[in-house]
């Protein structure tokens, strides 16, 4: 699966389908600090990711 | 509550929320805040605190939607350039968007306006300082445009998170007066009052709103964040709250709590008006003019 961070940080991660809340903790991100999207929409934390899958993650900016 | 796909877990209840159940819930949620602490009486005009980052541009859109609910009230939004160099241009580009998309009146005051320079200016040699001296002029600059623009009440965008920091700041610091003081709840009529209408919505979800409701911009951090007690205490929250779903919120309730038992008893001292420029103080000088007054030595 392909993790992508930002727009220069894309990471290939072989890993079996996992939900994304663990696959998060694993490359050392709250989840609660983000948001995650799957082809364009927005996934729940217990989604399970899937091998082929391209996870977004949209980091959440501080401040109002 | 149906068979869309969730978008949103809510960890502290177990639930899955689509994202058409979950937009109407935060509308839900934040219209019942509004209407059980009394925030908005009608003929109000509303200043709404609009930065243009993420939480006052979801509070804009949430008032907007809302604002048929109430009776002959009026929003405006007020932003206010601080100067900070790299980081607020973008920011108040966003804001004069969203409030020029959704018809609002919109006033834009400066730090070079009110202060004689940006904050980058005032904060050299201070930068460990910057979110105290930003604060406290800030505030200032609030109340002055709120008061310029007719404004009798002024709506932030401080949510769930930023009140459980405040609350935890104000107890790493032993600050009782701060811990207890309610900004709304002035009944002097020497302050402006405050309404925090998203104060008990996560920033999380604050955020999945607007990415449902196609609000959502990509937009930089403060670049004084990193000196700020705040970074860390944040963070440390965030992942008690990660790890015990609902500690903010029983932070919140506990404030209250506290707020509730201190109610008539005097925790600071009485109210003087300001030397220089007349507002009220608790010292013989506010925290605008003393700051301003030690730049100038």
């Amino acid at each position: 699966m392909i993790l992508i961070l930002s727009e220069h940080d894309r990471r290939i991660i072989h890993h079996s389908p996992a939900p994304v809340e663990q696959i998060l903790l694993e490359a050392g991100i709250n989840p609660l600090d983000v948001l995650v999207s799957r082809n364009g929409n927005l996934i729940s934390e217990d989604t399970i990711a899937e091998a082929e899958d391209e996870i977004l993650v949209i980091r959440i900016a501080h401040g109002g | 509550m149906c068979t869309e796909p969730a978008v949103v877990y809510q960890r502290n209840i177990h639930r899955h929320l689509c994202g058409h159940h979950f937009t109407a819930e935060i509308e839900r949620r934040v219209a019942d805040t509004i209407t059980l602490r009394r925030m908005i009486s009608p003929g109000d005009r509303l200043a709404v605190a609009l930065s243009g980052g993420k939480d006052s541009t979801a509070l804009l859109l949430l008032l907007s939607r809302l604002l048929p609910a109430w009776q002959n009230v009026r929003l405006i939004a007020l932003t206010i350039d601080e100067g900070i160099a790299g980081y607020r241009e973008a920011t108040v580009r966003a804001a004069e968007q969203v409030a020029c998309r959704l018809g609002i009146e919109h006033h834009c005051i400066s730090f070079p306006d009110l202060f004689g320079d940006s904050l980058d200016v005032l904060l050299e040699g201070r930068e460990t300082q910057a979110c105290s001296i930003c604060g406290i002029l800030r505030r200032k600059a609030m109340v002055i445009g709120a008061g310029q623009a007719g404004a009798t009440k002024l709506a932030t965008g401080h949510n769930l998170d930023d009140e459980a920091q405040s609350v935890f700041m104000n107890v790493l610091r032993g600050d009782l007066p701060r811990l207890v003081r309610n900004s709304g709840a002035d009944s002097s009529g020497k302050f402006i009052p405050r309404i925090k209408p998203l104060s008990l919505i996560s920033e999380k979800d604050i955020a999945a709103y607007l990415v449902l409701r196609n609000e959502w911009k990509e937009l930089p951090e403060c670049p004084y964040t990193r000196y700020a007690l705040r970074r860390e205490v944040r963070s440390v929250l965030s992942r008690f709250e990660f790890k015990h779903p609902g500690t903010m919120l029983h932070l919140i309730e506990s404030k209250e709590k506290i707020e509730h038992l201190c109610a008539g008893s005097v925790i600071s001292a009485p109210l003087r008006s300001c030397r220089i420029c007349g507002v009220p103080s608790s010292g013989d000088l506010c925290q605008v003019c003393l700051l301003l007054q030690l730049r100038e030595r």
